[in-house]
């Protein structure tokens, strides 16, 4: 009898169900140390991506689009400790800009030519976690902006044929992310299937 | 097939065909027991980087890989109510027979309409190309049928309100 009356609220409530109580065992597989798993590589400050930046700029402006893709995949910003997240981001964003001042037509041969040159599979490889990363970034961001606008007009829903056509305007991200699967199908046919392996297992992250 | 569908069902297809190996891979923390590490989360270094492909922020497929399972995620089209209706209709309608088609999952991960969850178990008995095959037609029929269901629900209503309004004419 007694331990029933010890029941109180608090251990009647059934919030206990949701402790993992492996986490709380240190030899757990639960808290694995990955960090044993992971290169340890050099922080890279927001000045340091800035001057990379600009340098891959200058190589855009003076027609060398070959080197400035080379230039940006030779040394990209990996997720440290010490990395600012907008660090990342600007590393991204240029890579994706030296992405879209490339011409389709230029595409194939460009890799092919990355491809054989020494350190070219890893240079691919850092192009394929760029791709994944930017079509992750784009999407999410703007995410639940267009949801909003048609949520405003349910008046509208029964004819929506009639009015104007739904997604235009995500023409922008969209012509974004198309360049990004059109590059991405390239790098596919020059490294293979192989490379998003490699992009999939590597702790490195981008 | 339109124009860019084809790039983003390519990347689909090449992603999930990297992704889709798999090996048996038993439980670290229960003994005798076999789960999906991507479900379970409990091996972090058995958890591999997970892919987003997108080709507009309205229409993208995540891919999990780990292990011993890969989980897959499809953010269908949805460009209006009626569709959002209609989607969440139809992935309803398949969840529920979740059974029956084997690799579905019961529930759909967040901010994504359907799941599937593919193990070494599945790719045991089943041949990898023809899964990955299976998702690719899932992807390019699902539209198909939603817009095809937009179009047939319109003309009902159409229907409905021409006969409900000719006893006032």
């Amino acid at each position: 009898m007694s331990i029933i009356r010890e029941h109180t609220q608090a251990t009647l409530s059934d919030a206990w169900r949701t402790i993992n109580i492996d986490a709380l065992q240190e030899d757990s597989s639960v808290n694995f140390d990955t960090s044993t798993l992971r290169t340890p590589l050099p922080d890279v400050s927001e000045a340091e991506v800035r001057q990379l930046t600009s340098q891959v700029r200058q190589l855009l402006r003076g027609g060398d689009a070959e080197g400035a893709l080379r230039g940006c995949l030779e040394s990209p910003v990996y997720a440290t400790e010490g990395t600012p997240e907008g660090a990342r981001e600007a590393a991204l964003q240029t890579v994706v800009e030296v992405l879209q001042s490339i011409k389709a037509s230029d595409m194939t041969p460009m890799l092919q030519r990355i491809y054989a040159s020494p350190g070219g599979s890893e240079c691919l490889d850092v192009l394929m976690k760029y791709l994944y990363k930017g079509m992750a970034a784009t999407s999410s961001s703007g995410g639940s902006a267009p949801r909003t606008p048609t949520r405003m007009t349910p008046q509208q829903t029964g004819f929506s044929q009639i009015g104007p056509r739904p997604g235009a305007s995500s023409e922008s991200t969209g012509a974004a992310m198309s360049v990004l699967l059109s590059w991405h199908e390239k790098v596919v046919e020059v490294a293979g299937l192989g490379c998003i392996g490699r992009v999939m297992t590597d702790w490195r992250r981008v | 097939m339109s124009q860019s569908l084809r790039p983003y069902l390519q990347a689909v297809r090449s992603s999930l065909t990297a992704a889709l190996c798999l090996s048996n891979f038993a439980s670290q923390t229960a003994e005798r027991h076999n789960v999906p590490e991507v479900e379970a989360r409990t091996s972090p270094e058995v958890l591999l980087t997970p892919l987003t492909i997108a080709r507009n922020e309205n229409e993208r497929v995540l891919i999990e890989p780990s292990i011993n399972s890969i989980r897959i995620s499809i953010k269908i089209k949805q460009a209006d109510e009626i569709e959002h209706i209609l989607v969440h209709k139809f992935t309803r309608f398949l969840t529920q027979r979740a059974e029956s088609f084997f690799i579905l999952r019961r529930k759909p991960i967040k901010g994504y309409d359907i799941s599937f969850l593919i193990t070494n178990f599945h790719t045991e008995e089943m041949l990898k190309h023809k899964l990955v095959d299976f998702i690719i037609q899932f992807m390019e029929e699902v539209d198909k049928e939603i817009s095809e269901m937009k179009l047939f629900l319109n003309a009902r209503a159409r229907f409905v309100a021409e006969s409900f309004l000719t006893p006032f004419d």
